[in-house]
């Protein structure tokens, strides 16, 4: 039986279409893959679903019934629930209570059974076998994985027998998308339909029955799983065949004393708010790639936040930070850019972007300092120049919409990661922090960026490169360094590198 | 990339409609339809209220209009009652930008307002007006100023929040401006609590139209600079940073902006608006510093600033609005016997919430709409059947 029928729905912003055409059907008790570039309109599909927009036209059938869903707590009535790409739980308060808001169990107006519905959530942890019982725990206290695990026992409660997952392996850990996928399969058996929106094909294929594919606001078409491939689908997707690994050309450093390191860090040692840096001690030569790995909370995120404004950490580090042989312990954020320092930040909604401005804003931000965008006027920017290297810029990494004047909250994940990179380059930089390039972006894009940063490798420059990704880091580095409990844990050239070697460092053991 | 840069100069009108948030004439046109549509309908309910009251709306509407502009003395008292609201507005609505709640408009304006009269004091033997103006100009901006950036200051040292510290900072300037108006500069041929005049020179002159009340050149340049202001805060790096901050402040930060320097020198700016009250009340009005003298500019000021939804121009109209607003709320109490002041305070209040009340008009046009588009598809499936 088929729960959900899309016919030829249809959906735009203004000018700027989301959904040109979607047809397609989610069988009862399967798992189904939804899967496009980004902007091919795959979150908006599922926004129309969930009521949040309503569509311009064409007909969702629920249960083989026409339904006009105009809002969420409508879409939650029919038994459709959405975990987003950005969970939507308030940290601060306990886990019961972000499960039960809006559904508070009790009789009497005002009180709230906890109890009551702390006995329920067990029983659900149970039969659904997602071994879950930190009921009492203020969410902003678990881990990532496991607040994902929270908005799933949340759709649970509320008796959703279809949910929608937004991008939900974009921020976990290997580990982590294991279990999650079993806990779906489980979920499946127990007769509940699941769609899953992802850009990763291998999940993709792995653990879906059926995969939709959607290309520009239309779907391109409905695949069997098992009847379809890596390749197909990726061309299904992008409209050409795509290449899986960086096959551009990789100038040979020669030996690599030749070149001096334009950026050092010795015996770095502080303790940050979450993690610390253990006696860091790296060294990063122009022309190559320098590839950042482990597993999160290891370090990593702090010693990018050192690396980019070590100002912030002046009075607590020990150990020594120096760009062409200058100490910059003591560099604010726009110091080190004037030495040529441009970062592509970990986190492009919190740190990297105006949400509620438009790409030439956002364009200018970090980079408001630039003599090329001062007007003649003093203290005056010129906008015009800055949003004739935008225009640029939308075509050089073919962003969508490719108006300089849309807002960067209204763009999709992957264009908003091409903004960030495209603005990140802009300045020629010699040295470059790339964390995250490629996280919650698909194929196409995922192509793009990584030719991108290879282009400004192969130009000269030096690339320290945070993932935790580790095929782009083999993909990608000339070395890689692991960290693991805020050291480094080892050390890779490029001869040897070998993902199971790599992984087990990762996990704290020895090269050897 | 291609070599040919184009660049496309945008022209002058549509970086207007862009700075004050609007894409085209007809978006100007529609959000200022819905302003006076909120205030329209803000002003019916009062009006519905008077009526039950016991007093004839058209009566009420009469005497509102007539007070503000009914001749030229009331028009004169109407700028004379906006002049202040659109500096302690300005006040507001520029933190406001940078993300921060200045609360402290009343305080900053009446340690101004001291100044200006001191500057009077000080400098009794400057003869030319334009110096003397300029002098006591500098001194409130430069008062107002850095008790304005004195929460500025602690935020960005201590972490202090600037809600609490400035509404602190507001008893203070209280107590201290009314010592120095007792113990310092307190004119001594006077009972009341009062400072020495300041010399002729200082006056500033009201126009002959408004036939005694205290307002003229400077309504105008209280208007261009805010209009200056404005376009100061969309186009320079300052302001640049004003908003980024306001809107992301970790991504502020992680791009080199200091916080620290904005939230100082944001907070100074607000503290020198509103401290260039002074002028207002000291040079164009009292010619002297008397305590309590504000009829709570600096408070009816983040009335303003909100109704401007934060745009820096937005609140020239709004001040007006609200300058009207107080000079009518005297007159409905004169000339009407069931309208108290208590009564015209809570008019104006309904229309505050009407032209406040945005999310309402769209929430209302939106249903409004699926409602008749959904009525046309009902119509369309019906006739093909």
């Amino acid at each position: 039986m088929n729960v959900i029928e899309f016919k030829r729905v249809a959906k735009s912003f203004g000018d700027v279409v989301a959904n040109r055409d979607l047809s397609f059907e989610v069988k009862a008790g399967t798992i189904h893959g939804l899967i496009g570039e980004n902007g091919a309109g795959k979150s908006t599909a599922m926004k129309v679903l969930f009521g949040i927009f309503p569509a311009d036209s064409g007909e969702i059938l629920i249960r083989k019934k026409p339904t006009r869903i105009t809002n969420p707590v409508q879409a939650m009535r029919l038994g459709i629930g959405m975990v987003h790409q950005h969970f939507m739980l308030a940290e601060p308060e306990t886990v019961l209570d972000n499960i039960i808001l809006g559904h508070e169990p009790g009789w009497f107006p005002g009180l709230i059974f906890r109890d009551k519905a702390r006995k329920e959530l067990t029983e659900i942890s149970k039969n659904y076998g997602l071994a879950f019982d930190k009921w009492d725990v203020p969410v902003s206290h678990l881990s990532v994985g496991e607040q994902q695990r929270v908005e799933i026992i949340k759709l649970l409660y509320q008796r959703s027998d279809v949910l929608i997952l937004d991008e939900p392996t974009a921020v976990l850990t290997p580990q982590e998308v294991k279990e999650l996928f079993q806990n779906l399969l489980r979920l499946k058996q127990e007769g509940k339909t699941i769609i899953l929106i992802s850009h990763k094909l291998k999940e993709v294929l792995e653990f879906t029955d059926y995969v939709t594919v959607m290309r520009r606001g239309e779907t391109v078409g409905t695949k069997v799983t098992n009847e379809t491939n890596e390749d197909e689908l990726a061309e299904m997707m992008v409209g050409r065949k795509v290449s899986f690994t960086y096959q551009g050309i990789r100038r040979i450093l020669s030996d690599s004393t030749e070149i001096p390191s334009i950026l050092k860090v010795k015996g770095l040692s502080f303790k940050g708010l979450s993690e610390s840096c253990v006696d860091v001690t790296l060294n990063l030569r122009q022309g190559e790639i320098l590839g950042i790995g482990g597993v999160q909370g290891n370090g990593q995120s702090e010693f990018l936040r050192f690396l980019s404004n070590p100002k912030e950490y002046f009075h607590k580090v020990s150990g020594e930070y120096t760009i062409r042989d200058q100490s910059v312990l003591a560099d604010s954020p726009l110091d080190l850019r004037k030495r040529g320092v441009s970062l592509v930040p970990e986190d492009r909604l919190a740190e990297g972007l105006l949400l509620q401005q438009d790409m030439t804003e956002n364009f200018l931000l970090g980079q408001h300092e630039d003599p090329r965008y001062q007007s003649k006027f003093p203290g005056l920017l010129d906008r015009d120049a800055a949003r004739a290297r935008v225009e640029q810029n939308i075509k050089a990494f073919d962003i969508r919409p490719p108006y300089p004047t849309v807002w960067s909250g209204r763009m999709s994940g992957g264009n908003q990661q091409k903004l960030v990179i495209a603005r990140a380059l802009d300045s020629k930089p010699e040295i470059l922090f790339v964390a995250h390039p490629t996280r919650g972006v698909d194929v196409g894009a995922i192509e793009l960026i990584h030719e991108a940063i290879m282009n400004e490798r192969n130009a000269g420059r030096a690339i320290i490169l945070f993932s935790s990704e580790l095929e782009e880091l083999i993909d990608l580095s000339d070395r890689i360094a692991v960290f693991y409990g805020g050291r480094i844990q080892a050390e890779f050239g490029r001869k040897e590198f070998d993902p199971w070697k790599i992984g087990k460092t990762m996990g704290g053991g020895n090269k050897e | 990339m291609s070599d040919n840069l184009m660049v496309v100069r945008t022209s002058f009108i549509q970086r207007f409609f862009q700075s004050i948030g609007v894409s085209s004439f007809q978006a100007l046109l529609r959000s200022l339809i819905k302003s006076f549509a909120g205030a329209g309908l803000g002003l019916a309910a009062g009006l519905l209220v008077c009526y039950y009251a016991g007093e004839p709306p058209l009566k009420i509407l009469k005497i509102l209009y007539q007070s503000s502009f009914g001749s030229g003395y009331d028009f004169g008292m109407t700028l004379y009652y906006t002049a202040p609201l659109i500096l302690t507005g300005l006040a507001v609505a520029i933190p406001f930008k940078a993300g921060l709640f200045n609360i402290g408009a009343e305080g900053q304006l009446t340690v101004g307002a001291l100044a200006a009269a001191w500057a009077g004091v000080l400098g009794a033997g400057i003869t030319s007006p334009f110096l003397a103006v300029l002098f006591a100009a500098t001194f409130a901006f430069a008062a107002g100023g850095i008790w304005g950036a004195i929460p500025g200051f602690l935020k960005a040292l201590r972490g202090s929040h600037e809600v609490i510290t400035t509404i602190m900072l507001n008893f203070i300037a209280a107590g201290m401006t009314a010592y120095f108006t007792l113990y310092t500069i307190k004119d001594p041929n006077s009972a009341q609590a009062e400072t020495i005049p300041v010399p002729e020179s200082f006056f500033l002159k009201p126009y002959e139209v408004f036939n005694g009340a205290p307002m003229g050149n400077l309504i105008w340049f209280l208007i261009v600079l805010a209009i200056l202001m404005h376009f100061w805060i969309w186009n320079s790096r300052w302001g640049y940073c004003l908003k980024a901050l306001g809107e992301n402040e970790r991504a502020a930060e992680t791009y080199g902006i200091t916080k620290q320097r904005v939230w100082v020198s944001s907070m100074f700016v607000a503290g020198g608006l509103a401290g260039l009250v002074g002028l207002v009340e000291i040079l164009g009005n009292s010619h002297k510093f008397k305590i309590g003298f504000s009829a709570d500019w600096g408070f009816v000021g983040i009335a303003v600033a909100l109704v401007a939804r934060g745009n820096i121009l937005g609140v020239l109209p709004s001040a007006l609005l609200f300058g009207m607003l107080q000079k009518g709320a005297g007159s409905l109490d004169l000339e009407t016997e069931k309208v108290t002041r208590d009564l015209s305070y809570l008019i104006q209040g309904l229309i505050i919430l009407g032209v406040a009340s945005e999310g309402l008009w769209d929430g209302l046009s939106r249903f409004l709409g699926n409602h008749l588009k959904q009525r046309a598809r009902a119509k369309q499936t019906g006739g093909t059947k």
